[in-house]
């Protein structure tokens, strides 16, 4: 069989149907969506314009939803990528047993988010506070994803111990690529260990960091399946005025506007900004990142 | 080649031809009470197995979850049931393409229950007639010298709190009250939905849906709300923090069961639940005196939910799926099925078997007694509950101080101001 256009393009077929059916086709329906007065269920349709954004921008619910995700994001972002780096130097090294820590670190990711959330639940409600009571450790005596101002927080450790093993993997593989030369090189010279990391591992790692860095910034900015079984959104709090969930980041905030309270067309229209938002972002962080990876 | 693909696509059409042949009619019934899918799944098959050619699947969501979300889902994926929920006008409205009119159904004449469309045709079957009012235990009140009867206004409820916080050690309680109002928890219909109904209907006649009315068009009776703020304040200091605010459903039954609380805000529906926890001990309602304007003696009754046939079907199983529905009132194991298997309480005259839970006698006794208030949460748009009054009350529960009882005054009219924008 000769290598043809034709067979390119039969092999290219099933790839390039499912991302029409699955991407393409829900995107381009979910914009026009946007500037209807859908609710999902109805087979009325209006045309609206732009009245579902306008209505975004001054809704204090998601301009707060906005926040915090960003907030978590941040969060997570450094705190996923510095413990992923710090596991992946340990299973690298001359430690005994590291196929074994490999191992442990990775299978948290195994497990999925609804899972993992109603099993923290219980973590943070019963088992820390049981904890922190019988010790009379004061902190630790009431809940964490109680508090609205450490529920965030709560939500990064728990998406770090699921997430650091997945991005660990990365940077293993990043160290295990450089050559051993350059750093035993560096050992003669005198360098101590933090001088080489630092110095030498960190940057010729440094495409390691660009792909880590993108995929926790997308992981994070799309969290949905651990906020809705972790805390759905509780506790309340006050911004601006208005009663918010502290804890409701902007997927769920969409999944609740658009199928909760049937205002599917608003619902979407943030979709869309998100949409644009994580574009942005993704698109920014690439940029940078590439130029300052050392080409090895 | 060509062959190979002629023979491929010969066996890909045999094999989407074998299940069509002879297989019985499907009926799916989707619902939203966990705390009788059990039951409910054993009548389905005991009717499967008796009616040849039908088989009925029931598929349960749990009540914290989100059903009407849960349907949109079903109705996307192509997967509509053939007989699903609604909760009363709003999904009404919602799904008011996929109902079926039932008016010439032979179980209407047991019931005057049933959900009317806006031109009175019955298009709802009555689950089962629900309510709720204060629960408490018995032996409890007793020993802190306790008269329930005596607790027909705030003022009485006030002070019998008071009392039997000040026996806390002695008779082993954890607080007084056991309530739910998490966001987290899932608990957050408890005050969402069942305590903002005393609002809504609390010592109007049954019918009256003044108030209501008047919340779906932005307005608020003033005096009322700021009644029903003090009440809402009185059950969230007297109840364990813990619990309120960041308890499940489990954890709020558990703390009446195991009697570390005295009294509970929940309906009837717990019964089954807390027969499983093995209750050892009696248990009644009082009704919530939010006021002192009039003595508070009735309970909080509605059917909370109505099957409906879903109407974009097939002639036969829309025909299977009112056959079921009529057996589930005219046969002898229907009426099990609901009384004993379910504990609930059936809205149908001629099913004369009496609950065994607790709450659900006090419920049939009210009911005969008269006297009762509706329950209008139902008639709130998609959302109302669970988007916006219930981080009004999850704030709350977290500090019931006077300060943010202003507060929550506020967000209550603001909610009201927020719905009427949705209409």
């Amino acid at each position: 069989m000769k290598r043809s256009k034709v067979w390119d393009a039969v092999f290219l077929a099933p790839c390039i149907f499912a991302l029409i059916m699955v991407v393409l086709i829900p995107f381009v329906q979910g914009v026009s969506f946007s500037l209807t007065d859908w609710n999902g269920v109805r087979s009325e349709i209006h045309y609206v314009g732009f009245d579902n954004y306008k209505d975004m921008f001054n809704s204090v619910e998601f301009l707060y939803s906005f926040r915090i995700t960003l907030l978590y994001t941040l969060i997570n972002v450094i705190m996923v990528n510095i413990v992923a780096f710090l596991l992946a130097l340990l299973v690298t090294s001359r430690v005994r047993g590291k196929n074994l820590y490999r191992a442990a670190f990775f299978v948290p990711n195994l497990i999925g988010g609804i899972v993992l959330g109603y099993t923290w639940q219980f973590m943070f409600n019963d088992f820390f506070t049981a904890i922190g009571k019988s010790l009379g450790i004061g902190w630790m005596s009431s809940s964490m994803i109680a508090n609205k101002n450490l529920v965030l927080l709560a939500m990064s450790i728990v998406n770090t111990w699921q997430y650091a093993g997945y991005i660990m993997l990365i940077f293993v593989a990043g160290i295990q690529s450089t050559s051993q030369e350059v750093m035993e090189a560096a050992t003669v010279d005198g360098a101590s260990y933090i001088q080489r990391v630092v110095k030498i591992l960190i940057p010729m790692i440094a495409s390691s960091f660009t792909i880590s860095l993108f995929l926790t910034i997308t992981n994070s900015f799309k969290a949905f399946d651990l906020n809705v079984a972790l805390t759905n959104g509780g506790p309340s709090m006050r911004f601006m005025g208005s009663v918010v969930k502290s804890s409701q980041l902007l997927a769920l905030t969409i999944y609740n506007k658009s199928i909760t309270s049937k205002e599917l067309a608003k619902g979407q229209a943030m979709s869309v900004v998100f949409f644009l938002m994580l574009v942005v972002f993704s698109l920014l962080q690439v940029y940078i990142s590439k130029k300052r990876e050392v080409e090895a | 080649m060509r062959k190979f693909i002629a023979t491929l696509l010969a066996l890909v059409l045999a094999l989407g031809l074998v299940p069509t042949m002879a297989e019985d009619l499907n009926i799916t019934l989707f619902h939203n009470k966990v705390e009788i899918a059990e039951p409910l799944q054993a009548f389905a098959k005991l009717y499967s197995d008796k009616t040849e050619g039908v088989t009925v699947n029931i598929e349960t969501l749990g009540g914290g979850a989100d059903y009407s979300g849960n349907l949109t889902a079903k109705l996307t994926a192509e997967s509509m049931p053939d007989i699903f929920v609604i909760e009363g006008d709003g999904d009404y409205k919602l799904w008011q393409e996929y109902v079926t009119d039932l008016s010439d159904e032979k179980w209407n004449e047991e019931t005057t229950l049933a959900y009317k469309d806006p031109e009175g045709k019955v298009v709802g079957f009555p689950v089962s007639i629900e309510g709720f009012g204060l629960g408490y235990n018995v032996e409890l009140l007793k020993k802190a010298d306790v008269d329930p009867a005596t607790l027909t206004t705030f003022t009485a409820l006030k002070e019998a709190f008071e009392k039997i916080d000040g026996m806390k050690g002695e008779l082993g309680l954890d607080s007084v009250v056991s309530m739910g109002a998490s966001v987290a928890g899932g608990t957050w219909w408890v005050a969402g939905h069942h305590n903002f109904s005393i609002y809504l209907g609390g010592g109007l006649d049954f019918e009256d849906t003044s108030i209501i009315d008047m919340f779906n068009k932005g307005e608020i009776d003033e005096e009322r709300l700021n009644d029903y703020a003090k009440y809402v304040q009185l059950l969230f200091q007297f109840s364990d923090r813990e619990v309120t605010t960041n308890g499940t459903y489990d954890d709020q039954l558990a703390a009446f069961v195991n009697k570390k609380a005295a009294f509970i805000h929940q309906g009837n529906w717990i019964d089954p639940s807390l027969a499983k926890m093995n209750v050892d001990f009696e248990y009644d309602y009082i009704s919530h005196p939010f006021n002192d304007k009039q003595e508070h003696k009735g309970l909080y009754l509605f059917a909370p939910s109505f099957y409906v046939v879903n109407s974009k079907n097939t002639p036969e199983k829309i025909q299977a799926a009112k056959d079921f529905l009529e057996f589930l009132v005219f046969s002898e194991e229907g009426a099990d099925y609901m009384v004993n298997g379910a504990g609930m309480v059936p809205a149908f005259a001629n099913v004369t078997l009496q609950p065994s839970g607790g709450f659900s006698k006090a419920l049939v006794h009210a009911n005969a007694e008269g006297g009762n208030h509706g329950v209008f949460f139902g008639k709130l748009p998609p959302g109302t509950g669970q988007d916006i009054l219930a981080p009004i009350f999850d704030l709350f529960a977290q500090d019931p101080s006077d300060e943010n009882m202003n507060y929550f005054i506020e967000d209550i009219k603001g909610a009201a101001k927020t719905v009427s924008e949705k209409q």
